[in-house]
């Protein structure tokens, strides 16, 4: 357990900071762009959908990014530890921030009076943030380019805003503004399909080079 | 040399997946939001809406009170309002203190002292359609919901209590004193819809009309994918660690840096360039079997206007972030600024407003008049980010000669070798 903390603490240390900074950054900028107050049920939905999620782009896609010079890649995966428990220690740890300010930012719309089924709502917006995590991780991991880990979150999010409904089925992630919620549970289905892929594609690549 | 190194980078634009993912969003935005494009037929007389060939809003104080009243109702009904109060949409819902300060205000204006009444009110509105059949329906719908101001009320007065209102909403309503006289929109008639139809035969010749909607719905994603490519192409040297065998050669760093930046606008507006072609012979069919003149090079012209100080400033944003940083930042920064503009720009899709957002919106083939009125603004708009972007490349050009020089070249550290050597 202390080797997975090291990497952990390693992580938090060096890798991830600027990450939480621009997440913090996001959700403290809400108000502005947004009313976050005496929302119902509906349009709570809208502003953790649409836009609390959006953190989920920044946080996870990044995971590989340490390892982005190769002579750095070889020497970790020279180690005795896999370098895909190294990834996945490090999205574990993303993931439980996701779930901290995705916790806090949730816990300031209480206190401003927004009635919505809390944990329903929180389980699925961190849904849609592993998937759009999952989605730019997945595209980093076959294409070994971080710009295009963050291009595909970024076009499925454009595409669902313009009426990517019908193109997107039970992976259309807006769906809990118009009451339906069985399309979360393809949403973290999905997720952790494309992080487990994401990081198989990754660690492959040191086979084929 | 210019000329040599611009081919070179063209053909490594050409290479690059990200360059054909680009290429293949376009290609999808354009089938799905494009596609289908019918050319629009000249309205005729009695054929009940012509809500399709534009817009117009009534200047008349009567019209706006009942206009405002009747959206004020929609809205306190539906318990949340719409505002835009540092420029894009945002949806407020007030407290008990505030809904009860509305109710007053309400009431003081309309006469409508409940919300039950209020819900009676627009019940019997929508209610009164079912009772309709055919044309009356469809030229019902063309307007909102209108309620009658109370007995007395001057205009002065209303305009002092919607200000108020706008203040409890905590600014940018549709209650705002400079948008008030915007409220009141009123159905084309006939005459108002084949006039706005000559304007685009005549004034656009059909392509100019279809180009403005073209340019659009490209706008939307071009300012936003040319960073991925600039990002990209920014940090491939260092990738394929070529980045000190190029600091080495003679070629000049303005040199390096044009070309690359020539290379992208080129090969991004290729594409561009490349699917207009299609919308534009949708309209030479239309205007030979018509027997009307179409604008040969009218999408052209948008494209290089609208489209392309567009793709500039994206490309050149990426490109000065990724050199100064040498990190992906650019992808956040333009990704934040991308999501500003198009939130800003919901207000003002039916075009003629253009102010001096990055993605100019005109979201109808429609509304020449508007496109001319907003001209010499929109022309400002584009002429400023082209120079931004020139600007930015020239910034470019002079970080990446510093880094030749061994200045800056700390990754992601600014300077930071200037403490190494102390």
């Amino acid at each position: 357990m202390e080797k997975y903390w090291q990497i952990e603490k390693a992580n938090l240390k060096y890798h991830i900071p600027l990450h939480i900074f621009v997440c913090v950054l996001m959700l403290l900028c809400s108000p502005l762009l947004m009313g976050v107050e005496n929302l119902g049920a509906q349009d709570t939905a809208k502003a953790l959908e649409m836009y609390a999620a959006l953190i989920g782009i920044v946080l996870l896609p990044p995971v590989f990014l340490p390892e982005q010079n190769h002579d750095i890649r070889d020497l970790v995966y020279t180690k005795y530890l896999n370098g895909s428990v190294v990834y996945l220690v490090r999205i574990a740890g993303n993931i439980v921030l996701l779930a901290l300010l995705l916790g806090l930012y949730i816990g300031m719309l209480v206190h401003h009076q927004c009635e919505f089924p809390v944990g329903r709502y929180f389980c699925g917006t961190l849904a849609e943030m592993l998937f759009l995590g999952g989605l730019g991780l997945f595209f980093y991991g076959l294409c070994d380019n971080l710009v295009a880990g963050y291009m595909m979150p970024f076009v499925y999010y454009i595409t669902a805003m313009g009426g990517g409904e019908k193109y997107m089925k039970m992976f259309y992630p807006f769906s809990m503004a118009k009451g339906s919620y069985s399309e979360k549970l393809w949403l973290a289905a999905g997720g952790v399909l494309l992080v487990g892929a994401g990081v198989w594609l990754r660690c492959r690549r040191r086979r084929l080079f | 040399m210019l000329g040599q190194l611009f081919i070179k980078e063209c053909r490594q634009t050409a290479k690059s997946l990200i360059f054909w993912l680009t290429v293949l969003i376009l290609i999808f935005v354009f089938t799905s939001q494009l596609g289908e494009m019918e050319i629009k037929t000249e309205p005729k007389p009695g054929q009940g809406s012509y809500e399709g060939y534009g817009h117009q809003v009534s200047d008349d104080p009567e019209m706006i009170m009942k206009s405002v009243l009747g959206q004020l109702i929609e809205e306190y009904c539906r318990r949340n309002y719409t505002t835009y109060p540092i420029g894009f949409y945002k949806r407020v819902t007030p407290n008990q203190q505030e809904e009860q300060r509305i109710g007053e205000i309400l009431k003081e204006t309309t006469g409508i002292g409940s919300r039950d009444e209020a819900d009676r009110v627009r019940e019997e509105w929508y209610s009164a359609f079912n009772t309709m059949t055919g044309d009356a329906i469809e030229t019902a719908y063309s307007g909102s919901l209108t309620v009658e101001p109370a007995v007395g009320l001057t205009y002065d007065h209303f305009i002092e209590l919607m200000d108020e209102l706008d203040g409890i909403l905590g600014g940018g309503s549709k209650y705002s004193k400079q948008y008030l006289g915007k409220n009141a929109e009123v159905p084309l008639t006939y005459e108002d819809a084949s006039r706005a139809y000559q304007n685009l035969i005549e004034k656009d010749r059909l392509a100019g009309g279809y180009a403005r909607m073209f340019s659009d719905y490209m706008g939307i994603f071009l300012g936003m994918l040319p960073v991925f490519l600039a990002v990209t192409r920014g940090l491939r040297d260092r990738r394929t660690r070529m980045q000190e065998l190029i600091y080495t050669r003679k070629c000049a760093s303005v040199t390096i840096i044009a070309s690359r930046y020539l290379s992208m606008l080129v090969m991004l507006t290729l594409p561009v360039l490349a699917l207009s072609v299609i919308p534009l012979s949708k309209c030479i069919r239309y205007a030979n079997t018509a027997g009307i003149a179409v604008d040969m090079l009218a999408f052209a012209k948008y494209t290089f206007g609208w489209l392309l100080p567009t793709i500039m400033i994206t490309v050149a944003l990426g490109m000065f972030l990724t050199e100064l940083t040498d990190t992906a930042a650019a992808v956040l920064v333009q990704g934040a600024w991308w999501f500003i503009s198009i939130f800003a720009g919901v207000k003002n899709l039916k075009g003629g407003q253009y102010g001096w957002s990055l993605i100019p919106r005109h979201n109808t083939e429609m509304n020449w008049q508007g496109f001319h009125e907003g001209f010499a603004q929109l022309a400002a708009n584009r002429v400023l980010y082209a120079a931004a972007a020139l600007l930015l490349v020239v910034l470019t050009a002079y970080i990446y000669s510093q880094k030749r020089k061994g200045r800056l070249d700390i990754r992601g550290k600014i300077l930071a070798n200037r403490k190494s050597k102390s």
